[in-house]
């Protein structure tokens, strides 16, 4: 398509297509601002996009190569009397960084043989000895790491003697995916550079409903959320049936936890007694034993063992009222990945006018000296494009122009594939949730999130696999030992049940939490957007957007609810969506009161069941007891006689 | 809402350079009109057409492009469920012929791989500025294995049989597929998929 030239003037030109910027054109757009909206790259989202598998090898490579020295166009001819340009930066290398590839399967497709069983014991040795590690993108690093791995293999080929293996020789030997099949395969795969969840009542959630953006896409729920714990896969019970099912609880256990999670849906004066005190101190005053302790502070709280008590009593209310929402556990996750989340609200902006186009930059920004306003924008090609209001991503921000007050903090990232789960069920499909405590002392807590195929992230056969924490080290120092305990690959021992790694990345991406979103030294009109942070939810996208938002337009609806195309009456060339706002709102008040008193119906029905429940635990408890006092009286009979 | 009145409901997605007729095709179809000037409505996600075929109700849902076809913005969301793409060129254009094999790739890249493509060659009212002849449209649509039709949005020639030939071509596929897929029951445990979330609990 030809270079067809954009308008020249626009209310709100927003650059970058991230999850802050997304939500802050649909809002725009959807109130009648005439939005453009454009991002440097040929993706949408940024640091939030998600990629087939060979588009991540495409971005491994562009985050590989010298970024080219910077040369500042001479836009001064469009400049006029009283006017000076803020040059924005032209890489967006910055924010990503320590990237290292590895693959750990063959390369090409190996020819069937007869299994043979010294092949079998050592598991993925013969393809290891030949694996690909890291790709053609591969760093120093990345080399010298290769070496140790290598070693380590000999090693283990050495030991390969030891009887025991030969247990194992009646397992049948499952066919490893080679790269040359992830690579065939490579569109089924959506890998997100972020990993996320969505709370279920959440910001995000809650206006994607609120706006009927979530029309743009399908959601599935996380099935079961696993902890970590003395080097085994554990599920923690989430639901009051989960609950009353496990078999990881006592009787006793089942009912401290119950107690203890209706105690702290309100707030009493015993908790704020420990304000400011940890909340694991809080949590072993309350005698729950370790296994709950554990489960409450890293699983349902997710905080760390100095977190204070109002802050981990907050999260587990959050996750407590997000329960039982859309099911079993507080999370949902987007078919096909994080990254459709940013494309829905750019297409709602789109819906509403916005102007789209990818691969187009802004060069510089047009400043009113006497005003220190922004006035204009000049685009990669030398457009100069009036707007009263320009949004732009952290990344676009050139250095010069950032005051150094907060140190910038990292994210550390690991993706793996893998060829199982972590922990096997009757179902290949779940979604889950998994915490990993720290595994050592000044060892980060990780996240993790292992996705099944019909998540539509990864082929079917294989899982994909995100692990977060905040860098202390670079992601490959942070998280590599967790993977080689949880995982098997060439450096781990004695992981034979584990799944094994085919693939994996490691990179550190800027951690927006640690951007100070007033740290930045521009004009009043100019908001910058900081990318993605390291929390397990969206909250700091949605309230940046929004605080966006009101700053500029402090009248207006954020994202009101966009008209269901079913209820648009066209009558002849005049389309408007029935007639009255009012009467559809009215109606709506009466659905929400119904839906209101269905709810608080089911609640009772459930607290109902509940106490019924516990009723019967407590019965059991008295005969389990009045049998023990039998058994007592018996034997001071005996010792009577 | 309401109680759901139709057999089948089918999405449909148009795509093609922006100027041959996308959105004129819909609103010809659904409301039987051809709008001066640019045809996009504000605000307009998608829109519906219910139609009767052999006694079966199909309930057609046709989304547009929202206009981010112009600069080759499309996001790849808007291609993800599509039930059938409509791949539009204008027969008076050359250059809209000859960006179809990007139309292609982006398809190959986004879209489910069951979507039913048709290949749709707009503006015949126009003949005495034909710029691409119909065999070698028809020859580029066999190549590619595709359906292949000629309309005029403004006439409304073949506007009609465009979108009723796709509908019973989705019918045929459905009731294919569950002949195909009778014996692969729900995977047990398997996360339902939560489309268009909504205020109250789906269950
Ligand atoms: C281990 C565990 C056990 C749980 N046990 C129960 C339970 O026995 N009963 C129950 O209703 N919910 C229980 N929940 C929470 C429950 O699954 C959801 O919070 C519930 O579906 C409420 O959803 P809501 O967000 O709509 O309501 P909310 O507004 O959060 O609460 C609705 C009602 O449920 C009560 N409630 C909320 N959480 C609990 C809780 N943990 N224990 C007891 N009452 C609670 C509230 O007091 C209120 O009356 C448990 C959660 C966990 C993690
Ligand atoms: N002559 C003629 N003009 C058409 C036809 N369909 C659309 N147009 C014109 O082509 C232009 C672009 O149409 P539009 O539907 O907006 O194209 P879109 O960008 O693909 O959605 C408008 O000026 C229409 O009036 C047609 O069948 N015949
Ligand atoms: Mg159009």
């Amino acid at each position: 398509m030809a270079a067809e030239d954009l308008p020249s003037e626009f209310d709100v030109v927003i650059l970058g297509t991230g999850l802050t910027e997304s939500v802050a054109a649909a809002a725009f757009s959807r109130v009648g601002q005439r939005v453009l909206h454009v991002d440097r790259r040929s993706y949408y989202a940024g640091n939030w996009a998600s990629f087939t598998f060979s588009g991540l090898l495409t971005w491994i490579q562009q985050h590989h190569e010298e970024p080219l020295p910077e040369e500042a166009q001479d836009w001064s001819s469009l400049l006029e009397e009283g006017e000076e340009l803020i040059h924005l930066s032209h890489s967006d290398c910055a924010s990503i960084r320590n990237l290292q590839v590895f693959c750990f399967t063959s390369e090409e497709d190996e020819e069937e043989e007869a299994p043979n069983t010294t092949e079998e014991e050592t598991g993925g040795a013969a393809e290891d000895s030949e694996c690909a590690d890291s790709t053609e993108e591969e760093t120093k690093e990345t080399g010298e790491e290769e070496e140790e791995v290598r070693e380590e293999e000999e090693v283990r080929e050495e030991e390969q003697t030891t009887p025991s293996a030969a247990l194992r020789q009646s397992e049948p030997t499952k066919k490893k995916i080679s790269y040359a099949q992830l690579l065939k395969e490579g569109r089924r795969f959506n890998i997100d550079l972020v990993s996320k969840l969505m709370y279920s009542r959440g910001s995000l959630v809650d206006l994607l409903i609120k706006s009927n953006v979530s029309r743009y896409a399908e959601f599935k729920n996380v099935t079961r959320i696993l902890t970590y714990r003395d080097r085994q896969v554990e599920q923690v019970p989430c639901s009051r049936a989960d609950v009353f099912a496990s078999r990881q609880l006592s009787v006793v256990e089942k009912r401290k936890l119950m107690r203890f999670l209706t105690s702290c849906v309100e707030e009493t004066e015993e908790q704020r007694a420990y304000n400011g005190r940890p909340y694991l101190e809080f949590l072993r005053d309350r005698q729950l034993g370790d296994n709950l302790q554990h489960f409450l502070l890293h699983s349902i709280a997710m905080v760390t063992e100095d977190t204070p008590t109002e802050e981990g009593l907050a999260s587990t209310r959050h996750f407590l009222r997000c329960l039982g929402r859309y099911g079993n556990t507080p999370f949902l996750f987007p078919v096909y990945g994080l990254g459709e989340i940013p494309q829905c609200f750019c297409r709602m902006c789109a819906v509403f006018g916005g102007i789209y186009c990818l691969r187009h930059s802004v060069d510089g920004v047009v400043v009113d000296r006497d005003s220190n306003r922004c006035k204009a924008v000049i685009d990669s090609r030398g457009q100069r494009i009036t707007c009263s209001h320009f949004v732009v991503e952290e990344g676009y921000v050139a250095a010069d122009r950032k005051r150094v007050a907060t140190p910038t903090r990292f994210l550390s990232r690991a993706v793996l594939i893998t060829d199982g789960s972590i922990l096997p069920s009757d179902s290949d499909q779940q979604v889950s949730m998994v915490t990993v405590p720290p595994i050592a002392a000044g060892c980060p807590a990780v996240k993790m999130v292992e996705l099944c195929s019909s998540t539509m992230t990864c082929m079917p056969g294989t899982y994909l696999v995100h692990l977060t924490c905040q860098s202390v080290g670079s992601a490959y120092e942070d998280l590599s030992p967790v993977v080689t305990r949880m995982f098997r690959t060439p450096e781990s021992h004695d992981q034979e049940t584990c799944p094994s790694v085919l693939w994996c990345l490691y990179f550190n991406m800027t951690d927006g939490s640690g951007l100070e979103a007033e740290g930045h030294n521009l004009p009043s009109n100019v908001y910058v957007c900081s990318g993605p942070d390291g929390d397990l939810g969206h909250e700091l996208a949605i309230r940046q957007a929004e605080s966006i938002f009101q700053k500029i337009l402090p009248e207006e609806d954020f994202c009101p609810p966009a008209p269901n195309p079913e209820d648009i009456i066209y009558d002849g060339d005049n389309t408007s969506s029935s007639a009255g706002g009012e009467e559809e709102k009215e109606e709506n008040d009466g659905v929400a009161e119904e839906e209101k008193q269905e709810e608080e119906k089911e609640m009772l029905e459930e607290e109902k069941e509940m106490l019924e429940e516990e009723k019967e635990m407590l019965e059991e408890e008295k005969e389990m007891l009045e049998e023990e006092k039998e058994v007592l009286e018996e034997q001071n009979l005996q010792t009577e006689e | 809402m309401s109680m759901e009145d139709y057999d089948y409901l089918f999405k449909i997605v148009l795509i093609g350079n922006a100027g041959v007729g996308k959105t004129c095709l819909v609103r010809r179809f659904t409301q039987g009109l051809f709008p001066p000037g640019q045809g996009a409505t504000i605000g307009v996600d998608f829109m519906i057409k219910t139609v009767e075929i052999k006694g079966e109700k199909v309930k057609l849902q046709i989304w547009d492009t929202a206009g981010q076809e112009r600069f080759r913005s499309i996001t790849q969301s808007y291609y993800r469920s599509a039930n059938a793409l409509i791949l539009t060129y204008d027969i008076t254009c050359e250059d809209s012929f000859r960006c179809l094999p990007e139309w292609l790739r982006e398809i190959e890249q986004y879209a489910n791989n069951q979507v039913v493509t048709i290949l749709v060659g707009n503006k015949i009212d126009l003949a005495e500025k034909r710029e691409v002849l119909r065999q070698r449209a028809e020859d580029f649509a066999e190549a590619q294995s595709m359906l292949y039709l000629e309309t005029s949005a403004k006439e409304s020639d073949n506007v009609e049989k465009l979108f009723l030939d796709l509908a019973c071509e989705l019918i045929r596929e459905a009731k294919q597929n569950k002949l195909d897929n009778n014996d692969t029951a729900p995977m047990p445990g398997e996360g339902k998929t939560i489309s268009y979330l909504s205020c109250c609990s789906l269950n």
